[in-house]
């Protein structure tokens, strides 16, 4: 991975001395807190409910092992004992002390990560997949991309106080993992015939208030290129994207205004006057600059190994396993773990999700700890962070799968249900959030209760279900199979849910059924729509296929059919109103 | 309020306090009385009008003597709001270029952003050489970014130490991006 030369270690530590003056600033009282809000938001500092929440940045997911144990001593050190990886590859503490920050950032500073622009009207942490450099269904390793943009956006000056915040997606597989068509811009990279590497672009995606997929707005990008037409992009949306509204002022909503063609035309023609001005051309990537990041995503030292299904896999370790274990492994070989561009190794998906026991992509001191271990002991010493909040170690050799299950089991780290009903995403919701309308962690613990029944869940198959604690959705639900959105109605929580949902190539935003549920109504509500599901399904079939199939109807009419309809009026009345622009003041905290 | 210093920040030399020459126009009167050359303030000698005013009053095609007379003798200079769009009145800036000795652009409030892109763009487009002054609520810690996008002088906001802000220019040693000070570090490396 990504190692930092003397040029970005100096720009580190010296945010940190700069962050440290600030915070100073604002302790001594010269700072209002009204003038230091901006600061520490892109920062990455939140005042959350109890207390200030930190996001720092985990760079398109890509974590060390050294890393990972600096994040469980600042979860030990500075919070209680936990840690929250988030949908965009972030990690949150929940309970950090202002004065305790600039110690916290310099610490982080010294394994080479930061909290810099993790939140802010500015450019956000960049995602991307994260099977990059491992997956088998990979065209191109998307990292050194990620990497440059990672730089070259990182304390922008032009774009420091954005109309809003903008966040940035790419990916080079063939299946998208980064739900790329829901960012302000997205980043397909992929090869041509000449073996150069191109990029499209899309724009104006976002979920929120107003979910909306992103438009293709350029094609074949040469690679070099991307600073200055980013440039013109973010140039255009600086300039002419709302500040009047805080709820219209994402990129999204000017694209949508302008239309795609328009506003791809508008950058066209701003990014001709940077791009063929000769004094400007050095804005972009040179092939030496390439070289500087690429060297450091070379494969690792792997070995020439055989390959292996995993029933073959099983087949070798039949005499080891224990009969109490078989199920479990079995399973886990199934769900947990992915196919590798290289013979006999898999990646493995670190389960952050157990069942009700703690808040989905949670993980303790000592789990992060464990993790750190098993990355030196199976996998090179390095993990990645997925967009559904789970853990990966990506190259782990086949002929060790059962040692690292049995490690990992010890940390309860091994619960085979990647992909399936209880590997929910949910945000931290009311229980830690200013801005939640309602709490999803408790929602998220009674689903899962619900449905604790392995058999069934591997039954039921592939299946998403995202809860969002309020409309800004950070829990990503539009994007659920099953979407469940927190919703204040004097002063009571509610849930809406939504259906047709999907992530993916086939990236969907779901549409909301009809009036929104009490919490104690939903776990109800889900076992109606699985039990349709499982009534309706023709043989092999997903979810999401026989929802395509078949419609809203039947699951619409199975989720309120036991609903008394007390409060009929009342709820109807509320769901025209209740992902209004007036559901929260201006002045909260946006994150 | 109007500051009565400015932080001067050439691009080839070091940020100094130096005294403010250029008192900024709102465009209204203290009378309320509409907009014309006679509602120009005559405290200073150096007045930033703006824009929007220039071009609806542009001496050169109004004759307005005074007003004239004053901009041949450097007296007067613009300052764009944080919503005009310049790229549409590029041949009033091309002309303004041998006339106005500064331009100013304003920020409404400090995490307003667009004045950068201001800046950049007179930098980048226009070939704009002379001062560039960033107005309006402007604080400490936008000084930073304003310098590397093309402005090189600050009326602060007048409760901002300047002190303090003269110390925010060489917070970093190393850049990632091009600015208009400088080649990103990469490329020195």
């Amino acid at each position: 991975m990504y190692k930092y030369d003397h040029i970005d270690q100096t720009l580190v530590n010296q945010r940190v001395a700069q962050f440290k003056d600030q915070v100073e600033r604002r302790l001594n009282g010269t700072l209002a807190e009204e003038e230091f809000r901006p600061l520490r938001l892109q920062n990455g500092l939140y005042h959350q409910r109890h207390a200030y929440m930190l996001r720092v940045a985990i760079p398109y997911g890509l974590l060390s092992a050294k890393q990972l144990r600096t994040l469980a001593v600042i979860s030990g050190k500075y919070d209680r004992g936990y840690g929250h990886f988030t949908t965009r590859q972030n990690i949150q503490f929940n309970w950090i002390e202002l004065e305790q920050t600039p110690k916290i950032l310099a610490e982080l500073a010294k394994v080479q990560m930061h909290a810099i622009q993790t939140s802010g009207n500015c450019i956000r942490n960049i995602t991307s997949d994260a099977f990059a450099g491992v997956a088998a269904d990979e065209y191109i390793d998307p990292r050194p991309v990620c990497e440059l943009l990672r730089q070259w956006s990182t304390l922008h000056p032009e774009f420091a106080h954005l109309p809003r915040k903008f966040k940035f997606a790419i990916n080079g597989a063939k299946e998208d993992r980064t739900v790329l068509q829901c960012h302000d811009v997205g980043i397909e990279l992929k090869k041509n015939t000449n073996g150069e590497l191109l990029a499209n672009l899309y724009a104006g995606g976002g979920m929120g208030r107003t979910p909306i997929l992103g438009s293709l707005i350029k094609q074949d990008l040469p690679w070099q290129l991307l600073p200055s037409y980013l440039t013109a992009l973010l140039r255009v949306y600086n300039r002419f994207g709302r500040r009047d509204n805080l709820y219209k002022a994402r990129i999204k909503i000017l694209v949508k205004a302008l239309g795609p063609e328009e506003f791809a035309r508008q950058v066209e023609s701003e990014w001709e006057h940077l791009h063929s001005q000769s004094k400007n051309s050095s804005d972009n990537f040179t092939p030496a600059e390439w070289e500087r990041v690429a060297k450091h995503f070379t494969k690792p030292a792997y070995k020439q190994l055989p390959s292996f299904s995993n029933s073959e896999l099983v087949q070798q370790w039949q005499a080891d396993i224990d009969p109490n274990e078989r199920i479990g492994f079995v399973r886990w070989l199934e769900r947990n773990t992915r196919s590798h561009q290289l013979s006999g190794y898999a990646s493995v998906i670190l389960s952050l999700k157990p069942h009700g026991t703690a808040a989905p992509g949670d993980a303790t001191t000592a789990q992060m700890n464990a993790i750190a271990d098993l990355s030196d002991q199976f996998s090179f010493g390095e993990l990645r962070v997925t967009h559904e909040q789970n853990l990966v170690l990506a190259d782990v050799q086949q002929s060790e799968l059962l040692n690292l299950w049995r490690a990992a089991k010890k940390q309860n780290l091994v619960l085979p249900n990647i992909g399936l009903l209880t590997d929910l995403i949910a945000c931290p919701g009311g229980d830690f959030c200013s801005l939640a309308n309602a709490k999803s962690l408790p929602i998220a613990a009674a689903i899962q209760e619900r449905f604790d029944d392995l058999d069934y869940l591997h039954d039921l198959g592939d299946i998403s279900l995202n809860i969002s604690g309020c409309i800004n959705s950070c829990g990503h639900h539009h994007v659920g199979n099953i979407g469940v959105l927190g919703v204040d109605k004097d002063g009571e929580e509610w849930y809406q849910i939504t259906l047709g949902g999907e992530q993916g190539n086939n990236t969907a935003i779901g549409k909301v059924i009809g009036p929104a549920f009490y919490a104690n109504e939903i776990p109800a509500v889900i076992t109606s729509l699985i039990n349709t599901y499982v009534e309706k399904r023709w043989a092999d079939e997903s979810f999401i296929q026989t929802y395509r199939r078949l419609g809203p109807t039947p699951f619409k009419e199975a989720a309120y059919f036991h609903q008394g309809r007390r409060n009929k009026d009342k709820t109807e009345a509320f769901e025209a109103s209740d992902i209004s622009d007036a559901a929260k003041p201006v002045t909260a905290e946006l994150i | 309020m109007m500051n009565q210093q400015v932080i001067s920040y050439p691009k080839d030399g070091p940020p100094t306090v130096i005294p403010n020459e250029w008192q900024v126009w709102d465009g209204q009167s203290d009378e309320g009385a509409p907009l014309n050359t006679s509602n120009l303030p005559h405290g200073r000698s150096k007045v930033l009008v703006p824009f929007d005013w220039w071009r609806i009053h542009n001496p050169a095609h109004h004759q307005n003597t005074d007003v004239r007379e004053r901009a041949n003798k450097g007296e007067i200079g613009v300052w764009f709001a944080a919503d005009e769009d310049i790229l549409k009145h590029s041949a009033i800036i091309e002309a303004g270029k041998t006339l106005w000795p500064v331009v100013g652009a304003h920020f409404p409030i400090f995490r307003d952003g667009r004045s950068f892109s201001t800046a950049a763009l007179l930098r980048d487009r226009f070939s704009w050489e002379k001062q560039i002054r960033a107005i309006g609520d402007v604080l400490i810690d936008q000084l930073l970014q304003g310098a590397r996008v093309g402005f090189d002088a600050f009326e602060l906001r007048p409760d901002q130490n300047l002190d303090v802000a003269l110390k925010q220019f060489d917070l970093f040693s190393v850049t990632t991006q091009n600015s208009w000070r400088a080649k990103r570090s990469l490329l020195e490396a």
